[in-house]
This record gives C-alpha cells, sequence and structure tokens, in this order.
C-alpha cells in the first residue's frame, strides 16, 4: 500500500466516527419530524375498527379511499384552497407594491420626520401582533368589513412591514448613478422606481413574497376572528369547522388533516429552492 | 413638472397609504388597548366606566393568569435550551455532507405545513388510541407511557413539544443562511493553527451568526409569551387551567366572559412582560467573539 493510501485510509478512520455521529443525529431528526406525519398518513386510509385496534403504527390492510373522497367534500376543500389563494395574493401583491414604495422613499430621500417615519414602523414590528386584535375587532367592524374577505386582506397588507428593511436593503445595493443617468433622460421619479427599481428587487422579494404567502396561508387566528362564516372558510378554519363536527373519527379527521396539509406542502417541494435562496438573501441583511 | 415639485409630490404619495395603514392598523389599536384597558368595558355595549387600575388589580389577583404565566415560562426556558442544539444542527448542515439537501428539506417542513393540521395531528397522535404510546412500545419504553393530553402534569410539555417540533426547524434554517455569510478562510486558518471542531464551533460559528442568534432569542421571548394557537386547538387550555397560556386566557377574557377592559389591561401588560423580559435577556445573554 502507497503512503498517499495508507494516510487516506487513517483519515478515513478518523473522521468515521464523526460522520456516523452527524448522520445519527439527522436520522434521528428527521424520523421526528416524519413518524407524526407517516402515522396520520396510514391512519387516513384505514377504516374505524382498524383505528382503535390499538395499533397505530402498523401500515392500513387495504387502499382504502373513502375517508378521502367524504373528507375532501366535507371540508370543501376546494372553496377553502380558493378563499386562501385569494386573501394570499392579493395580500402579498398589495404588501409588495406599498412596501417597496415605502423602501424607495426611505432609501432614496432625505426629508423631515424621516426619523419619525423610521420610528413608526420600527413600533410596528414591535407590537405583538395577537394582542392587538381585541382593539383593532370594534375597528373592522366601523369599517363595514367584518367578514368580508376584504378585512384579512387589509390587516395582512398593513400591518405587517418587516420586509420594507430588507427591501431597503436591497435597495441600497443599487447604484445610485442608475437614478441618475435616468434623470439625465429626464425620466421622473416614478419612472425610476418602476422601471429600474421595482424591477430590480423583483426577484429578491419573490422569495419574501413566497414565505409571506405560506405564513398567510398557515394563519388561523386572523380568519377566525374576522371571517367566520362558512363560504369565507380557509385551509385553517376549513380544517376547524371539520374538527368541531363532533360525529367525526380519527378515520375521517386524519383524511381531513392531509387534504388540508397538501396545498403548503405541494407549494413548499415545488418552490423549497428558492425559500432557501430567500433566507440566504435576508441573512445576508444582517 | 421640476424635480424639486416631483420629490415633494412622490414622498408624499408614496408615504401616504402605508402610513395611514400603519396608524390604522397598529398605532390606534395600540393607544385604544391602553385606553380600554383603565374602563370595565363589554364589549358589547356602547358604555363604560373608567375603573382606574383595577383591572390591573384584578389580573395580578387571577390565579389563571398566573398559571398561564408558569406554562408560556415553560415554552420560553425549553425553547431556549434547545438553541445550542440547534446551532449544532445547522452547523452540521453547512458542513460538506451527503444528502445535506434532503436533511434541510425534512427539517424545514414542519415550519410549512399549516399550523391547524399540526394541531390536530398531535391531538390524535398523543391520543390514548394514536402512535406516541405505540412507539414508546416499539423501544421497549411502555412505563413512559401516558395521558399526554389529559394529564394536568404532562399535558403542557407534551404542547411545548409540538412548538418545538414546529419551530425549530425554522430556527435551525435561519442559523444555516447566517452561517453560509461566514468566510470559508476563517475556518481553513484555524484548522491550519490546530483548532479542534468545537473551538471553531465556539469561536468562529457562533460570533459570526451574532446577529442571528439575537434575532431568535427576541423572537423566542415574543414568540413564547405570545402562544397561542397550539394550546387553543389541541385542548383549548385544558384541563381545568393546566395548559393555558396568557395569550389563549386573554383572548378567553375578551370574547368568551366579554370583559374587554381586563383582556386589553392583559394585552397591555404583555406588551411589557416582552419588552421588560427581552431586555433582561439582552443584558444576560452576551456573546462573545
Amino acid at each position: 500500500m502507497s503512503n498517499l493510501q495508507t494516510a487516506m485510509t487513517r483519515r478515513f478512520r478518523r473522521q468515521l466516527p464523526l460522520a456516523l455521529a452527524k448522520h445519527g443525529l439527522l436520522i434521528a431528526i428527521t424520523l421526528i419530524v416524519l413518524v407524526p406525519l407517516a402515522t396520520l398518513l396510514f391512519a387516513a386510509f384505514k377504516t374505524t375498527p382498524e383505528i382503535t385496534s390499538g395499533k397505530p403504527l402498523a401500515l392500513p390492510s387495504s387502499f382504502y379511499l373513502d375517508n378521502l373522497i367524504s373528507s375532501f367534500h366535507k371540508a370543501n376543500v376546494l372553496l377553502a384552497v380558493k378563499n386562501t389563494s385569494i386573501i394570499g395574493a392579493v395580500s402579498v401583491f398589495a404588501n409588495m407594491i406599498i412596501g417597496s414604495m415605502l423602501a424607495y422613499i426611505i432609501a432614496r430621500f432625505e426629508f423631515r420626520f424621516k426619523r419619525i417615519v423610521l420610528a413608526l414602523f420600527v413600533f410596528g414590528i414591535i407590537v405583538p401582533f395577537y394582542t392587538t386584535e381585541i382593539a383593532r375587532f370594534g375597528l373592522i367592524k366601523d369599517l363595514g368589513i367584518y367578514n368580508s374577505l376584504l378585512a384579512p386582506i387589509l390587516i395582512y397588507t398593513g400591518a405587517d412591514m418587516v420586509q420594507i428593511f430588507i427591501y431597503k436593503q436591497f435597495m441600497d445595493k443599487i447604484p445610485v448613478e442608475l437614478d441618475e443617468a435616468a434623470m439625465m433622460e429626464g425620466a421622473s421619479y416614478f419612472t425610476i422606481y418602476w422601471k429600474i427599481i421595482f424591477p430590480l428587487v423583483l426577484p429578491a422579494s419573490a422569495t419574501l413574497a413566497i414565505i409571506k404567502f405560506v405564513d398567510i396561508a398557515n394563519d388561523m387566528y386572523i380568519p377566525y376572528l374576522y371571517i367566520p362564516s362558512e363560504q369565507f372558510r380557509t385551509l385553517s378554519t376549513a380544517l376547524m369547522l371539520f374538527y368541531g363536527d363532533r360525529t367525526l373519527n380519527w378515520a375521517g379527521m386524519s383524511a381531513g388533516i392531509i387534504w388540508i396539509m397538501l396545498p403548503t406542502l405541494v407549494v413548499y417541494f415545488i418552490l423549497q429552492r428558492y425559500i432557501f435562496a430567500g433566507l440566504v438573501a435576508g441573512a445576508v441583511k444582517e | 413638472m421640476s424635480y424639486n415639485m416631483q420629490r415633494k409630490l412622490i414622498i408624499v404619495s408614496f408615504l401616504l397609504i402605508p402610513i395611514v395603514l400603519l396608524l390604522m392598523l397598529l398605532v390606534y389599536p395600540t393607544l385604544k388597548l391602553l385606553q380600554m384597558s383603565f374602563t370595565d368595558w363589554d364589549g358589547l355595549t356602547s358604555g363604560f366606566q373608567y375603573i382606574g387600575f383595577d383591572n390591573y388589580k384584578e389580573l395580578l389577583q387571577s390565579e389563571e393568569v398566573w398559571v398561564s404565566l408558569k406554562n408560556n415560562a415553560t415554552y420560553f426556558i425549553i425553547h431556549l435550551a434547545f438553541i445550542p442544539l440547534e446551532i449544532v444542527v445547522a452547523s452540521v448542515l453547512v458542513s460538506k455532507l451527503r444528502a445535506a439537501k434532503f436533511y434541510k428539506v425534512i427539517v424545514f417542513m414542519p415550519y410549512i405545513i399549516n399550523g391547524v393540521a399540526v394541531a390536530y395531528m398531535f391531538a390524535f397522535f398523543f391520543s390514548p388510541d394514536g402512535s406516541m404510546n405505540q412507539v414508546l412500545h416499539l423501544f421497549g419504553l411502555d412505563r413512559l407511557s401516558q395521558s399526554w393530553l389529559s394529564d394536568t402534569h404532562v399535558v403542557n410539555f407534551t404542547l411545548v413539544f409540538i412548538s418545538l417540533w414546529k419551530y425549530s426547524g425554522l430556527h435551525i434554517i435561519l442559523f444555516i443562511a447566517a452561517m453560509q455569510s461566514i468566510p470559508a478562510d476563517y475556518y481553513e486558518a484555524a484548522t491550519i493553527d490546530g483548532a479542534s471542531r468545537f473551538q471553531q464551533l465556539r469561536h468562529i460559528t457562533v460570533p459570526g451568526i451574532k446577529t442571528v442568534i439575537e434575532l431568535i432569542l427576541f423572537l423566542n421571548v415574543r414568540g413564547a409569551l405570545q402562544v397561542f394557537d397550539i394550546p387553543f386547538l389541541v385542548t383549548n387550555g385544558g384541563p381545568g387551567y393546566d395548559s393555558s397560556t396568557f395569550m389563549v386566557y386573554t383572548i378567553k377574557t375578551a370574547f368568551q366572559y366579554n370583559h374587554f377592559g381586563l383582556a386589553a389591561a392583559m394585552a397591555v401588560t404583555l406588551m411589557i412582560l416582552i419588552g421588560i423580559v427581552s431586555f433582561v435577556q439582552s443584558k444576560l445573554i452576551t456573546i462573545k467573539g
């Protein structure tokens, strides 16, 4: 055996325990994440007697689809997906527009009261969101938008401005010479924002948008409080209505849970590359 | 139009909508909350009386409030204790490792899944018919079997586990994102100088991700004091108040017992608590480079 080979074997032997420990840790975590999901999936394909037989970890004995089919209709999954998509898409889009407009002003202009404006938005980040609901509830009623999709859209759009600081970071990296060149050509400030700044921050904001969309799709509190009507059920509240039906057994319930998990999981698997890229971009701002 | 005119116009018009929304949706409710906390408003009728600090006195004397706060403290401490492990997992995932991408997708998955679905899934998992006791049986640990959601001494820890399951992945991913911005030559230089892996973690990685650690410490205070979804959905705070949290009790006080004045006082107290705990924490935990 040549010297190089011996050196490599020795190195391999030294690193083997560490590699085993690393994989051991990660496999344990993977099991903790997947076991509850797997038993849920098994239960969705089981009959009620099978579920109460005391072997939750056993595979279903047959490919029983009744739970999945009936719960799909009972939870009205399609309506929930529709409402969630509308609320999520409109809020994310509106939030992106006003967030980037605000960030453009803060990044590119000096003006009186700028410090006050900034302090206001820092305050907005510090206020805990659930608690304000007690006082906001009356306001939403007074505005006449209680029990309409506008209520969650307004709250998700206007009450969460964390991302303006990230937008500002992105804009700071865009050279001011670009703006100046456009001004030489006679472009207005609005044209500069709309034709230069916004398109340049768009790729970065796409990832922020995905994460915000997932947060909105997973929120239960705002829709539960402001749009209780069944026609406005979202993914979260559809499942809560479904759970409230006491005639339900765990077989049907498991199937309902699977249906509600599915849409965001599908989005996650399709877009995970962008989500991770966005988180990296978000961390660079630190 | 001159650039000076344009400048004024664009500043005013671009700031108008976000500032109006912020004043309306955040500043006004916060001030209103403060005002309501000194009244006996029931949330239904239009009339109310100012009663001074009575609501604050009542909440300090309420046993349910203290039980709930103790449960919040459990979330806070256990999540805090897991942060070092989360840093270790993140550092393993950024090192060159087979299947690292697969593990990253798995680790972050619980955060993506709908929170209501997660809560009910665990209500099933920890139910008497569920899998938890079966898992223990597989490992020959039958004596650890519990009534996970109905035993007064166990239930809150069960809920904290669900919270860890859902949120640890977010922490790990944020740590990974921060670690990726540490230049690789720091580690190369340290290796040449003979620094062990633990020393590298302690003296390069941890100081290198200082801001993200501070961010997560703050988010942990805010998150732990505001825990709502999981207890509300899984146990509704029960049995009794054994798994109630400050937020669950506040919302019940407002919307179930129609005692908006007291609930507002609780909300104001919560904001103050978040401020105090984050401040004390930032003084106690300092990360040295």
